[in-house]
């Protein structure tokens, strides 16, 4: 085998790690969205794994679908954030307290 | 160690570096321009194990689309101030323990990963080939495919009713 399925796993816990670390901590909206990014992808990279692993072709099937479902998010996301934006500009959570008491 | 397996490191190691230059950057634009080098070297880690319809899909969809939208927007929402902000929330190293928490349990889970299947050669097309992908979307998963289209299509409409501007008529 050419590439270790350990090593792609390590490198997706990796990554999903990061991808967590960048949701919680940055202010920007948009920054949120992409560190969901780094999440997904590190989701498909395992399932390319265990597809390899299993010589099993599913896994791939499912990582086509969250590619489809990402985009899903992006579009409803963004379109979220535009609408944000014309009611405040600016694309920092902490200026979003309207619902905070 | 084989050229290939050298090759695996190396796109291993550059993805984990632009994913955290990608959620460390202050401008939003150089964020992304590290995110779309986290995914072609995530697509070329597809083609190492043997995704090659993954890889282009990863390319064409993520980078090519995916990521041009992110990019329109963030020119569109012209963000002068934002440079200015810190980037960080307050709670930022508890932020990083639980991210290095989750990639400390992920890691320690991979321990129990079952032995791999043996699969005898010449059983079909090759895994990951465009003819077996495509089999398997139109067969045994065409319920979900077509789900996912319907997905799509409300995501479409939800994205063009949030971003409509309503003009309140008197």
């Amino acid at each position: 085998m050419i590439v270790p399925v350990g090593a792609v796993l390590g490198l997706s816990a990796v990554l999903f790690g990061i991808g967590v670390f960048g949701f919680l901590a940055r202010r920007n909206i948009i920054l949120m969205l992409i560190s969901i990014e780094v999440m997904l992808n590190a989701v498909n990279l395992s399932l390319a794994g265990f597809s390899r692993h299993f010589e099993d072709s599913r896994g791939q099937i499912l990582a086509l679908f969250v590619i489809a479902v990402a985009a899903a998010e992006v579009g409803v996301g963004l379109g979220l954030v535009i609408a944000l934006n014309r009611n405040k500009p600016g694309a920092a959570v902490s200026d979003l307290t309207k619902l905070k008491w | 160690m084989t050229l290939l397996t050298a090759t695996f490191y190396y796109m291993a190691a550059a993805s984990v570096t632009s994913a955290l230059l990608a959620v460390t950057r202050k401008n939003p634009v150089h964020s992304m321009l590290w995110v779309l080098t986290l995914l072609l070297h995530v697509a070329g880690i597809f083609l190492l194990v043997g995704a090659e319809f993954l890889a282009a899909v990863q390319v064409i969809v993520y980078a090519g689309a995916i990521l041009i939208f992110y990019l329109f927007v963030v020119m569109l929402l012209d963000l002068p101030d934002e440079e200015a902000r810190p980037r960080f929330g307050s709670h930022w190293p508890l932020a990083a323990a639980v991210g290095l928490c989750f990639a400390a349990v992920v890691w320690l889970g991979k321990a129990g990963v079952a032995p791999a299947a043996t699969r005898t050669a010449a059983e079909g097309p090759p895994r990951g080939s465009l003819s077996e992908v495509g089999t398997a979307l139109f067969g045994p998963f065409a319920l979900p495919f077509e789900m996912a289209s319907l997905v799509l299509l409300a995501a479409i409409v939800g994205a063009v009713v949030l971003a409509r501007r309503w003009v309140v008529r008197s």
